[in-house]
């Protein structure tokens, strides 16, 4: 309502709905990952909506990365503390 | 000559006494009186037309007065050289620029229709149930009128109004009432319908003998008021509800139109003349702020009581806007023709997003605080000058909005700050006396009401700014407005941060905070000063909640939404925003059933540990549901119609429900809402104003054990699981549920009394 764009929100709905015959092709457990990247993605729709950027793809792309790494320094923490606890 | 002190109750235009105006005398008298009031409009455009347009005024009787002269336009930002047309009274000005209007389509009319209220406020100062002096000669043609109050005067003076309410004995859409109840004053009446002579001998009466300033009705729009007229020409016994007695009752049609994402009704309405008739069902935003909220609304927009009444906060804001202008020498424009600034397609991604929205963290989370700006949009548009004139296009500008290629020009005071200004200081200190007063005090709910009109006005005027259509209305002012708000709330996260808060969710003007080892109230109002130090914008403490839960979406549990959740503040009150209990289309045995959970929740410190007795609740509500023992009318399920019937492809349960009230001949609206309850026949629903009460019998039970279940495991959802699981742990003794041994502690109870305390609940269920 009295926009000129999407919204970041419909975009990304958008995009997803046009990835969808590349999910469908996917294994089941595959398309499982894939929807955890996009859940990803719309943990950080606010800062994609706030860089404004020109193609927002890339912001999402950028979001999925920034919870993988998260989770990499999570396990990489949790790894440490077993190392310590074996040590 | 004679001269007394009252206040304005009405005032409309005559076509022989020209305007008329209503006046409560403090004395208690009831004054009408008139004058004569010159009406300005501006043309403006090229010579030749101009020229055409002198002469042909010229020739109309009576002449108006003519002069080429000089006012300023918000949207072009310089003096015009406008013609100014004065027509002497104020009851030709509306035919004679019809014709003007028409002749000269190629002109453009500034001033040209605006309501006689505002014209006469910005004129006197004195506006609608204004404090005032007036002095007139014995034919009661008023010589001079002066304000005694202001609008935005803290407590206005109290008016001594005559109020009648009348009210059918029932819902008259539904089935025709017998009598009318009537108050006035300390008496009672109840008036039979039939015979219809005797009641419109005995209305007539008590209006004449009572002669009320004020007609408070139900449905007094939509079937009152226009059965009582009808009926009293039938019987040539006329009625006299109107005080002026040689004008016929004003009648505006009803209509439907589209706002805020949605498509709203308002009934036709029936204005009195020397009279307000207000229409409780009809009024806008009653259940909200009642008779101190719509007075005050009045005050503030300076229109006439009936009309404010009725009218949306846009029009009021709007009518705020346009009476600053006419103070002001600003030209109101009559059809704006103003198009956004051509902007770089860069340019309108960084002025599109609108406020700024986090995905919060999902799930349950203790010692929060949730921090607001006091009302955000006004404070930044008062503060930072915004408004239509204000909006420079310039990138090199000195002050420059955030993020946008655009300035601000601070050598003036926009129209919008100034109108905004005493109203955002109104509601502030209102909002500061309502918490100072003790909760007994009987001007906390009158401080209170009159707050949350003054809100609402505000709310509206963010909206009212981007709207092409509105006379003070420029997208790039609305999207200065959001720009600002991102960069305030962005501000206000790193100092947060920076003083070691983690940040749960932000929602536009809201944060909700968390810190390691817990919330310390000195410290946070630290960082309330801190923040308000960088923002320049007051912020202030909602309040800290023991827990709060952040739900996911329905659709996708792994993803969460902005805007549903819940939680327990520290004096065990809640906050709830989403949830089924607050949507308008839940039945309030539902709702009610979901409230008493919530309380149940809240009043253990770990809500976890409320589980089983919620559980066992719950498995009692379902007994009685399926028992045939809550009332049908606490199943009503009310959805509103969005489009019109013979639109719909499929027809949802609301649209199968209006079909039945068609077959009866009663014909519902875009917008209109519809009551039904869920049955096991053919159509699967029944409309509740078919008249006739549904046979309990036929209720689909299993449908609102379905609806309770859904509507109770999104709350229940961080502690049960899905709405598989509550359904499994409500259902685990397996066979049937035993039916309660007795009737009276009934949770559908709840609905219209929830206990005070949930052990109340608790102690209902281990009675049984």
């Amino acid at each position: 309502m009295g926009r000129t764009l999407a919204s970041t929100t419909q975009v990304l709905l958008h995009e997803e709905g046009a990835l969808s015959r590349f999910r469908r092709a996917l294994r089941k457990s595959d398309q499982q990952a894939l929807d955890d990247l996009f859940n990803a993605a719309q943990q950080h729709l606010a800062a994609s909506a706030y860089a404004a950027h020109t193609l927002p793809f890339e912001t999402f792309l950028l979001s999925m990365l920034l919870e993988e790494h998260k989770e990499v320094m999570r396990l990489r923490q949790a790894v440490k503390e077993l190392q310590e606890m074996h040590a | 000559m004679p001269e007394c002190k009252g206040w304005l109750l009405d005032l409309f235009e005559d076509p022989e006494d020209d305007v008329v105006l209503y006046i409560i005398a403090r004395d208690g008298r009831r004054l009408r009186l008139h004058t004569c009031f010159p009406v300005t409009f501006y043309a403006r455009g090229s010579n030749t037309e101009l020229r055409t347009l002198w002469r042909f005024l010229s020739s109309q009787s009576p002449k108006p007065v003519l002069k080429r002269t000089r006012r300023f336009d918000a949207f072009t930002r310089q003096d015009e050289t406008v013609l100014e047309v004065q027509v002497q009274r104020a009851y030709l000005q509306r035919p004679l620029f019809e014709r003007v209007a028409k002749s000269f389509p190629h002109l453009t009319f500034d001033d040209a229709d605006i309501q006689l209220s505002l014209r006469f406020a910005a004129a006197t100062g004195v506006f609608p149930l204004a404090h005032c002096t007036v002095s007139f000669d014995e034919g009661y043609t008023l010589k001079s009128i002066c304000p005694l109050e202001k609008a935005w005067a803290l407590t206005p003076s109290r008016i001594p109004f005559r109020v009648m309410t009348i009210a059918p004995n029932c819902d008259p859409h539904r089935t025709l009432p017998e009598r009318l109840e009537i108050d006035c004053g300390r008496s009672h009446y109840q008036l039979s319908l039939f015979p219809e002579r005797g009641l419109l001998v005995n209305l007539k009466a008590l209006l004449e003998r009572f002669d009320p300033d004020i007609l408070l009705t139900s449905w007094g729009d939509t079937w009152l008021l226009p059965y009582l007229l009808e009926t009293s020409e039938k019987h040539s016994l006329p009625l006299p509800l109107n005080r002026e007695s040689r004008k016929e009752v004003r009648w505006q049609k009803e209509r439907s139109y589209f706002s805020y994402g949605r498509v709203v009704y308002r009934g036709q309405q029936v204005q009195l003349y020397g009279r307000c008739h207000i229409d409780r069902r009809n009024a806008v935003l009653w259940d909200d702020y009642g008779m101190e909220g719509t007075l005050e609304a009045c005050r503030v927009t300076a229109l006439p009581l009936q009309v404010s009444a009725r009218s949306s906060p846009g029009t009021g804001i709007s009518s705020i806007e346009i009476l600053t202008a006419l103070r002001e020498g600003i030209l109101v424009p009559w059809q704006k023709q103003q198009a956004e600034m051509v902007k770089p397609a860069s340019e309108l991604f960084l002025a599109d997003p609108g406020g700024m929205v986090y995905q919060p963290v999902v799930g349950v989370h203790r010692n929060v605080a949730q921090i607001d700006f006091v009302s955000l949009y006004p404070s930044i548009m008062v503060n930072f000058n915004i408004s239509p004139e204000t909006i420079i296009n310039d990138p090199a500008a000195e002050n420059l909005v955030p993020t946008l290629g655009i300035g601000i020009d601070n050598s003036i005071t926009g129209i919008v700050p100034k109108s905004l200004k005493p109203l955002l200081m109104k509601r502030i200190t209102l909002k500061k006396e309502t918490a100072r007063l003790e909760a007994w005090d009987p001007r906390r709910q009158d401080f209170a009401r009159r707050a949350s009109a003054l809100k609402w006005l505000l709310v509206t005027c963010f909206g009212y700014l981007g709207y092409k259509n509105a006379r003070f209305g420029r997208i790039e002012a609305h999207q200065a407005v959001t720009a600002y708000a991102r960069e305030l709330l962005l501000r206000a996260k790193e100092t947060a941060e920076a003083a070691g808060y983690e940040i749960l969710h932000m929602y536009v003007d809201a944060l909700w905070i968390r810190k390691e080892g817990g919330i310390d109230k000195g410290e946070l109002d630290t960082l309330l000063e801190e923040i308000q130090l960088n923002t320049g914008v007051p912020i202030a403490l909602d309040g800290i909640y023991r827990w709060l839960v952040f739900l996911p979406s329905r659709q996708n549990e792994n993803r969460s939404v902005p805007n549903r959740y819940f939680g327990a503040f520290e004096d065990g009150s809640l906050k709830i925003r989403g949830i089924a209990a607050r949507r308008g289309d839940t039945p309030s045995y539902i709702a009610g059933v979901q409230d008493c959970i919530l309380k149940m929740l809240a009043d253990w410190p770990d809500p976890a540990a409320a589980i089983p007795d919620i559980i066992q609740y719950l498995q009692q509500s379902i007994r009685l549901l399926k028992a045939g023992r809550v009332p049908v009318h606490e199943l009503l399920v009310s959805q509103r119609l969005g489009r019109k019937l013979d639109a719909y492809t499929t027809l949802p349960a609301a649209a199968r429900a209006a079909l039945q009230l068609e077959g009866i001949g009663k014909h519902l609206r875009p917008g209109q809402r519809v009551r039904f309850v869920y049955t096991r026949l053919k159509d699967g629903v029944y409309a509740w104003d078919l008249g006739k009460a549904p046979d309990p019998a036929i209720i689909d039970v299993d449908q609102y054990i379905k609806l309770l279940i859904r509507a109770n495991s999104e709350i229940l959802q961080p502690w049960v699981g899905s709405e598989k699981d509550l359904a499994a742990r409500l259902f685990a003794s397996g066979g049937q549920l035993a039916l309660p041994r007795q009737p009276r502690a009934h949770p559908a109870l709840h609905a219209s009394q929830p206990p005070a305390n949930p052990c109340v609940a608790l102690a209902i269920i281990r009675t049984m």
